[in-house]
């Protein structure tokens, strides 16, 4: 479904993505994985059509991405942002937000097409006509989650969609990805630094460092720390197994040794 | 052990259009040189703790306290200027993002000069040198040059430190750090934290360590108190946080998935026992 | 949307306009209005704005039957009387009642503020908008044009259009747009500059839309009341900058009472007949300080944030 083949990246001359080739297929969820300024998000623009300064080949359902979003690809493909408070019009309705997709591509049947997708996020109707900063965090991630399904596109692109939310709301939104997913058949292309994000949505991960993909694998890898690279192994430690949960659910692997970082 | 800090009834309110709000209803702590957690989600009052200890909330923010005591000194009749003198010198706090709480315009070697100065008269040459420990000891590996530098010149880690070697240069007995490490990347919090950990632990002060992170408050403190809406809902020893038995609690630590996730759906706290979102 | 019933019942048309989940489109625009209608009405300085504006627009409207008299009616044996039961605001040198002539000058006023709004108001958000978003060369090219415009004093550059266009009160007004619509493309640029690249804009982007409608449907309406409260603040500068055209020559011709040449007239008697002059000045500082309260209000009662 996206295909990347020896694609570079550059902002204003400076190149910030260097020979970055994977592939994902129909259905299938994928990560990129890194710290920032490893150019993981570059990339994700560069397949929405948002970096234009690019060399190499992306294909996304066979075709190659125009270098600035068309009316075709805004039906493929859409985006969700990391920070739910940026990605929504601070004046604009939840409605008009909604609307705006289907008033661009000339749609008819608004009302209940708004109406649907607030209940496919489970959202209540009666926040259809508030304002972003009337909703909370998690409710705005849903309306961005909302907005990006409007035009009913097979591929999702995933900017860290949840690290700006509380670890509850996390879980929510999470839950709802994967279950738009499952329901909709639709392709997850997410870039994200949080690992156990990785382990719980996605099947297989890239990981970038300095604007290249050191490492690709799959994500069962996070269970054992199976990698190949320094980097990736140096980056699961970071994030730290033995730091989440399950010392806190099973008492009988208590691990209290500080763990090792270098830099 | 000695009591650093005593809080009994602590209340912090705003006005709304609905009347008065309590973000905090009646927190009571006391605190040795000991390391605390204080753990929630946004919206909790974890943070309006942390800035009604240090007195940091305007009007028309209102705070009350049964009783609120640092080191013998009572901090609800202190004047504003004796609070001044206190903040910094004998507490300090570490925000969030670095980029924010450092002057853009001013070296980095002076912004922690003058919080020494703001606190101490030292001789020139004694300043330098005690800038330059400073910087050594939150593991700068190039104190002169980094001192010379702009704040918009360093990473984000270096920032961090940065602010922890002006947070703790004037000695403080009380350090509160919100979301120390929360614009961080991931390989950096960890290094920051240890290095938090270890200054606290060097000069026995008390550590109030404000985060939404449970699993890393409790690898980094000793006690945890977890808040929701204001309220305490749990507090006990970072050991015996698995053994937790509020249901707030649980479902924190479940929410999260795990490096080793096999779980098909995540566990959702329910909303409707909290004031809605 | 079809058949959902009314969430409660019409207890009453506010409470259907306040309603916590409007059901359609028409019934959320109404109560967005009858939100910052209220909010607006909550401000009592606003509130004070508006009346005084609302008034200028009345006395306009009605002004030869407001008027005592002619703003021509000549009265040689009357000359520059001082304010009395007859004449209230006194009479200028050729025998004019000068609170007719102010009454009268209201219509002049009017349409020189509104004109000049309506025309430098929306090319300045739109050159603004275009430049801040674009970026590039096409930022260059506009801001450079802009730049030239605002590097010359306005009214110097105005007097050269009036110049070229000849004089008249609608050359006036042509004049003074053309020189104040810059202000308002620096203004709407600055403004644009901070969310250009923001995520929202982008999620328009991805959703296929054109830059035109970026521009015109989400760009503008955020640089709306920033433009709004400096279009307010400005109605002075334009009342002024006609009058030193009318001064010169080059604006409102002699017999019409626009304020601004009233004053110019009346700047020769200002010492031993001050209300020639003093009249007519207190009407611009009451009309503008209307415009400059209603202004500040509408900039909060705008702001969905400031509402509850």
């Amino acid at each position: 479904m996206i295909e990347l083949r020896n694609v570079a990246i550059a902002y204003d001359g400076h190149r910030v993505v260097e020979g970055a080739s994977f592939a994902v297929p129909e259905g299938g969820s994928f990560a990129l994985v890194g710290e920032s300024g490893s150019g993981k998000s570059t990339v994700l623009k560069a397949i929405a059509g948002l970096a234009p300064e690019r060399e190499g080949t992306i294909l996304v359902d066979g075709a190659p991405v125009p270098p600035r979003p068309t009316l075709e690809s805004a039906r493929l493909m859409q985006m969700v942002f990391q920070d739910p408070y940026a990605s929504l019009h601070p004046r604009r309705t939840v409605d008009a937000a909604l609307s705006e997709p289907l008033a661009i591509h000339g749609l008819k049947d608004r009302d209940a097409r708004v109406e649907r997708a607030l209940r496919d996020v489970g959202l209540d109707r009666r926040f259809r006509f508030r304002y972003p900063h009337q909703l909370s965090g998690g409710q705005r991630q849903r309306v961005a989650i909302a907005r990006a399904l409007m035009l009913e596109p097979r591929v999702m692109l995933l900017d860290e969609p949840t690290s700006a939310l509380d670890v509850s709301v996390q879980a929510e939104i999470l839950n709802l990805l994967k279950r738009l997913r499952a329901e909709r058949g639709l392709t997850y292309l997410m870039v994200t630094h949080n690992l156990p994000v990785v382990g719980f949505l996605c099947e297989r991960m890239a990981v970038m460092q300095g604007g290249r993909i050191v490492e690709e694998a799959p994500t069962a890898a996070l269970r054992t720390g199976d990698f190949a690279t320094e980097y990736a192994r140096h980056l699961h430690g970071a994030t730290g197994a033995d730091l989440m949960g399950p010392d806190l659910l099973e008492p009988e692997s208590v691990d209290t040794a500080p763990m090792e970082t270098e830099k | 052990m000695s009591e650093l800090l005593t809080i009994r009834d602590l209340r912090v309110s705003f006005p709304t259009h609905q009347g008065r709000v309590e973000v905090v209803k009646g927190l009571d702590l006391s605190l040795g040189r000991e390391r605390l957690g204080i753990v929630g989600e946004s919206g909790s009052g974890k943070s309006m703790t942390g800035r009604a200890i240090l007195r940091l909330i305007r009007p028309p923010g209102r705070v009350t306290a049964a009783e609120m005591t640092f080191d013998g000194q009572d901090l609800m009749a202190l004047p504003e200027r004796r609070m001044r003198a206190l903040r910094g010198a004998r507490i300090s706090m570490i925000l969030q993002d670095p980029k924010f709480s450092l002057n853009p315009v001013m070296t980095i070697g002076r912004q922690i000069a003058e919080a020494l100065d703001a606190h101490e008269r030292p001789s020139r040459g004694e300043r330098r040198t005690r800038v330059r420990q400073m910087l050594e000891r939150v593991r700068i590996a190039d104190p002169d040059r980094v001192a010379r530098m702009y704040p918009h010149e360093v990473s984000g880690g270096m920032g961090q430190r940065v602010m922890i070697a002006m947070m703790l240069i004037p000695r403080p007995a009380l350090l509160i750090a919100d979301e120390p490490t929360s614009a961080l990347d991931v390989s950096v919090q960890a290094e920051v934290l240890e290095l938090i950990d270890e200054l606290v632990r060097d000069e026995g002060m008390g550590l109030i360590l404000i985060s939404h992170d449970l699993a890393l408050v409790s690898r980094f403190c000793d006690r945890i108190m977890v808040m929701a809406g204001g309220e305490v809902v749990e507090s006990c020893a970072a050991a015996d946080l698995r053994h937790a038995s509020h249901p707030y609690t649980r479902g924190l630590i479940e929410a999260v998935p795990r490096m080793d996730e096999t779980r098909d759906w995540l566990p959702v706290l329910d909303r409707a026992a909290r004031a809605g979102t | 949307m079809s058949a959902g019933p009314r969430p409660a019942p019409r207890s009453g048309l506010r409470d259907w306009l306040l309603a916590e989940a409007p059901s359609s489109r028409r019934q959320a625009a109404l109560g967005s209005a009858y939100r910052t209608w209220s909010q607006l009405l909550r401000n009592p300085l606003a509130v004070a704005g508006g009346l005084i504006v609302l008034g200028l627009v009345l006395v306009a409207a009605f002004a030869p039957w407001i008027a005592p008299d002619t703003p021509y009616g000549q009265s040689l044996s009357e000359r520059l009387m001082p304010p009395s039961a007859e004449h209230w605001m006194g009479t200028d040198e050729l025998g004019r009642d000068i609170l007719s002539r102010v009454i009268w000058g209201a219509r002049i006023t009017l349409m020189i503020v509104v004109l000049v709004a309506v025309i430098s108001a929306p090319l300045g958000l739109l050159v603004g908008a275009v430049a801040g978003y674009a970026g590039g060369w096409v930022d260059k090219v506009l801001m450079g044009i802009t730049d030239i415009f605002l590097s010359m004093p306005k009214l110097i550059l105005a007097l050269a259009f009036v110049a070229a266009l000849g004089p008249g009160i609608e050359n006036a007004v042509i004049a003074i747009a053309i020189t104040s619509w810059p202000a308002y493309a620096r203004i709407a640029r600055a403004e644009t500059l901070t969310f250009a690249q923001a995520e929202f804009i982008q999620a328009v982007r991805l959703s296929g839309a054109g830059h035109m409608r970026i521009v015109t449907r989400h760009v503008i309406p955020l640089c709306l009341s920033s433009t709004i409260i400096r279009v307010t603040l400005d109605m002075a500068g334009i009342i002024l900058t006609a009058a030193g055209l009318g001064f010169l020559g080059l604006g409102a011709q002699p017999p019409l009472p626009e304020w601004g040449a009233m004053i110019s007239r009346g700047r020769t008697f200002i010492l031993d007949q001050w209300w020639v002059a003093t009249m007519p000045g207190f009407a611009i500082i009451l009309v503008s300080l209307g415009f400059c309260l209603l202004g500040d209000g509408l900039r909060d009662a705008l702001d969905p944030k400031g509402r509850t």
